[in-house]
């Protein structure tokens, strides 16, 4: 297990670095740069545009710059400036708690998403083809076919205008109140950060949830037609035995290799959310990096959501491992 | 969250020292507002109350708190708010004002002007403002090559030097020009920064630290209690992507008649919101005091507003900024095609024809929601230069505008007098040799400039021509603007008081004159005609004999039709009742202005 576990660490670093160059490629090919809105400001000369060409660097070779940002990272660990905010590019894209907000956001949706995923996924296998299957699976695919950015900006409109949550001194959108930040840990920090967070998982969760129902649902129906359970309940064993002590324990086996695969996902794919919403997290500062062309927080943002994918893939693998003592990794 | 800890406590602990107790006694060179003074522009305006917060909110969080790498307004936004300069602008007129100076002259040859400070103001912790400063911030910052600080541009003279700056003495500085160059009062309003806390980064004047350091001062990371400023305001609290809180300064020199102490707000916050409809709705819920609206927001906010405790305000004064299509005039030249194209666009009947055909009330009505005013020129309507005044600064009667009004018919009969007729029968009109003519627009995907783009393609295809639109990404807009591809493109400039700030757009050797950057090379007789003006506008105190000189080149400008103007959207915007003061707002002018509100004018009403 643990050449394994050396072996597939160390096929990450020559993905990384083909993520890299196909990223650096596909930002230098996009027209534009860091400095073109510069260039529609009448009061700016080509003089200090030529003085901040030089000073990025931005007239040389791509493949030449390609190789000077690889080789700072290599020898120094230097991943470079950020040409807005001209700090280092991690500290950036991680200001101010970004990273354990995204963290907090990823895992706790992960949670809740697999919280109410399973039992009903269960519940409309047991119960299938019934009027109440096809309502799950209904509002399951209504959180799926709703787009994100959409549906937070329903989740806000009705909160400000039909609840009209503002009359009692009710804020929306962020992860808590303003006056919250920077004090410590109360009870009714609590609850202002859970008030705040509902839309999020309501929006980011259901998103993801009518795939993991049908998922659990089809599973769960495929191993309750397998010949041991029709002995199990030919043993006397109640239905409920059979159903959560045999059956869903191996069924529940793909979602679990779909946990690790599902994170990486939740990081980067709720930017658009994190937008409408306000939540500072790493997808956010990514997003507006890309809009302002400031190429070296990109790719460092870039390599980020790669490791966490690539790390994703092998916490899943691992899973896997652990749950299904059929698989062996030699 | 433990940091978050530390730094709240240290702030509480540090802000009384680091902020200090504020003047004794109003200083004697203070700068006074006239608020609610008789026969003055802010005789609306009531007197105020210290305290209070005001929250408002921005689209972007901001990059830094250095203000000479600063280049953009997210970042901005924060540094003019606490920080002043030599002159300012009024936020009602436009005139400038004496903001730290408190007067200056200028010399009888035009070519000194000498300032005299405010005796007895202090920055933000206390330390005295002086001459220092101000021969700090010019020479070492603005001129100084190893700062990455792009004021410098718009103080060059024309002939490529710049003014130099003396101290006389502690209180006063005077700057010598080599050439006459009246817009020099506007661009010596560069905002002062503290010698006593950033010399030491500089490489110039502290060899030991390396050259660049101080570009890398006064981060996003940096303590807060390091900032120092000497605007109302100071930066004392930043968390990204939620909000800035800037605090008051107590050792701000602005008083009010009544003597009290300006900003009368206690706090601004900051909330940053990425998305305008989620602005909105914040505003509705309560959370942020103002809001500057969308023509899209009128229909929901003004009934709402009357029934909830908040008012909207319409007004009819324009915008700042530029709206435009440019035919280009040298399409094909670099690959040698296009040529009878390229020629039919040089030619100005050809580009009458077009601007004859611009329906701008239909595009006020249909994109604007009727909240806009035509253009007529490139030099933007609020400004005091602005052709359709009578005088500078004067009521605007359009008197003495070039405007080329919606006549379709006219249009096609220009056309038909050029040749550009339908030779082959399909329908459109072709080249005068007969092969066919296709015209393309192109703008961004922002909504209005679709709006806008759609408006024109139907409006010439009604009178024969081939035209269709494509929207295209925004750098790759600016990228065919500068290449000189691209067939008509659709954008805008931003836009202020001095028209010379604009002389890159004017000038035919100018970096944004994008119409026909061939002009630099072969200038016609209009071209010459132009930068003469350019030159003699910016060589004479006489304001009236400037703007002689201004009206002249507006009409020439507008008979070459290179950028055809459109529409600009009037400026409009909603605010709580309890925020006093909120009624006189204008486009943009002052630094401290937000949607035209100058903030530090405002004041808690519930306080009274």
């Amino acid at each position: 297990m643990l050449t394994y576990i050396i072996r597939r660490t160390l096929y990450m670093l020559p993905l990384l670095l083909i993520v890299s160059l196909i990223s650096f490629s596909l930002i230098k090919i996009l027209p534009g740069d860091f400095l073109t809105r510069a260039r529609l400001n009448p009061q700016i000369t080509e003089e200090t545009l030529q003085r901040q060409i030089d000073r990025f660097g931005l007239d040389r070779p791509f493949i030449v710059q390609y190789w000077f940002w690889l080789k700072s990272i290599v020898t120094r660990g230097d991943f470079g400036m950020s040409f807005d905010t001209k700090m280092p590019v991690f500290k950036t894209l991680f200001m101010g708690n970004r990273l354990q907000w995204t963290v907090f956001i990823a895992l706790s949706t992960l949670f809740l998403q697999y919280l109410f995923a399973i039992p009903i996924g269960i519940y409309s296998a047991t119960h299938q083809y019934k009027p109440s299957d096809h309502i799950v699976t209904f509002f399951g695919f209504l959180g799926l076919s709703i787009p994100n950015f959409f549906f937070a900006l329903l989740v806000l409109w009705l909160l400000v205008v039909v609840f009209k949550v503002g009359n009692y001194g009710l804020s929306v959108a962020g992860v808590m109140d303003m006056r919250y930040y920077g004090t410590p840990l109360t009870w009714g920090k609590i609850v202002n950060v859970l008030w705040h967070m509902w839309p999020v998982w309501l929006v980011i969760g259901t998103s993801g949830m009518a795939g993991l129902i049908r998922l659990m649902r089809g599973n769960l129906l495929d191993t309750l037609s397998l010949p041991y359970v029709q002995t199990a309940r030919a043993k006397g064993l109640k239905e409920t035995v059979v159903v959560y002590k045999h059956a869903v324990r191996n069924a529940i086996n793909p979602l679990v290799t779909i946990l690790g695969l599902s994170l990486p996902t939740l990081v980067s794919g709720s930017i658009v959310t994190a937008i409408i919403l306000n939540l500072p997290t790493v997808g956010l500062s990514y997003f507006n990096a890309l809009q302002r062309q400031d190429e070296n927080v990109v790719m460092a943002g870039l390599l980020f959501f790669s490791l966490f994918l690539l790390l994703g893939n092998l916490i899943a693998d691992f899973m896997l491992a652990w749950v299904d003592p059929r698989i062996r990794y030699d | 969250m433990k940091n978050a800890l530390i730094l709240a406590s240290l702030l509480v602990l540090t802000s009384l020292a680091v902020f200090g107790q504020g003047y004794d006694t109003q200083p004697e060179d203070a700068l006074i507002v006239p608020i609610g003074v008789a026969g003055t522009l802010y005789e609306d305006m009531e007197l105020g109350v210290q305290g209070g917060t005001i929250t408002i909110a921005n689209l972007e969080d901001p990059k830094g708190w250095n203000h000479s790498t600063s280049h953009e307004t997210s970042t901005t936004w924060f540094s003019v708010r606490s920080l002043r300069g030599l002159v300012g602008t009024d936020h009602i007129s436009g005139a400038l004002y004496p903001d730290l100076a408190k007067s200056w002259e200028v010399s009888e040859d035009s070519l000194v002007i000498t300032f005299n400070l405010r005796k007895g103001i202090n920055w933000s912790d206390g330390v005295p403002i002086t001459a220092d400063d101000i021969l700090f911030t010019y020479n070492d910052l603005i001129l100084n090559e190893d700062v990455d600080d792009d004021r410098r541009d718009g103080l060059q003279l024309p002939d490529n030097t710049y003014p130099v700056c003396e101290k006389v003495d502690d209180y006063t500085v005077k700057f010598t020009m080599s050439v006459i160059f009246r817009p020099a009062l506007n661009s010596l309003g560069f905002l002062i920064q503290p010698k006593h806390k950033l010399a030491e980064f500089v490489h110039k004047l502290n060899p030991a630290v390396p050259a660049g350091t101080f570009n890398e001062q006064w981060t996003l990371d940096t303590d807060l209690t390091e900032l120092v400023g000497n605007g109302p305001w100071i930066v004392s609290d930043y968390q990204p992507n939620v909000s800035v809180t800037m605090t008051r300064n107590p050792y701000y020199y602005g008083y009010d008649p009544a003597g009290t102490q300006l900003p009368y707000y206690d706090k601004v916050v900051a909330a940053i919101v990425s998305n305008q409809d989620v602005m909105m709705l914040k505003f509705r819920n309560g959370e942020t005091d103002v809001y500057a609206l969308r023509p899209e927001d009128i229909a929901i906010l003004l009934p709402e507003g009357a029934r909830k405790s908040f008012q909207v305000k319409i007004t009819d004064e324009p915008n700042y900024g530029t709206t435009w299509f440019m035919p280009n005039q040298d399409i094909g030249l670099a690959e040698g095609t296009d040529a009878e194209k390229r020629e039919l666009y040089r030619n100005v009947k050809f580009r009458e024809a077009l601007a004859h055909t611009i329906d701008k009330d239909t595009m006020i009505q249909n994109v604007l929601n009727g909240l806009g005013g035509k253009q007529w020129s490139q030099v933007g309507v609020p400004g005091p230069w602005y052709a359709g005044r009578d005088y500078y600064g004067g009521p605007i009667t359009e008197n003495n505008a070039v405007r080329y009004e919606y006549d379709p018919a006219k249009a096609a009969g220009i056309l038909d007098d050029l040749g550009v007729v339908d030779a082959d029968g399909d329908g459109w009109r072709d080249l005068p040799s007969g092969d066919p003519l296709t015209i393309e627009i192109n703008a961004n995907d922002n909504t209005v400039r679709i709006g806008y783009c759609l408006i024109l393609q139907d409006d010439w295809r009604a009178i024969g021509l081939n035209a269709t639109f494509q929207v295209v990404d925004f750098n790759t807009l600016v990228d065919h603007i500068f290449a000189g591809t691209g067939d008509i493109i659709q954008l805008g400039l931003t836009g202020g008081d001095e028209v010379n700030g604009g002389a890159n757009v004017y000038n035919s050797c100018g970096g944004l004159h994008a119409f026909r950057f061939s002009a630099c090379d072969d200038p016609d007789e209009v071209d010459l005609r132009i930068d003469e003006l350019l030159g003699l506008g910016a060589g004479t105190f006489d304001l009236d004999e400037a703007f002689g000189y201004y009206v002249e080149m507006q009409q020439l400008i507008a008979r070459q039709i290179g950028y055809i103007n459109l529409v600009v959207p009037t400026f409009q915007y909603a605010y709580y009742d309890h925020v006093g003061n909120c009624f006189t707002a204008a486009p943009n002018k002052h630094p401290s202005s937000y949607t035209g509100l100058v903030i530090e004018l405002l004041f808690d009403t519930r306080l009274l």
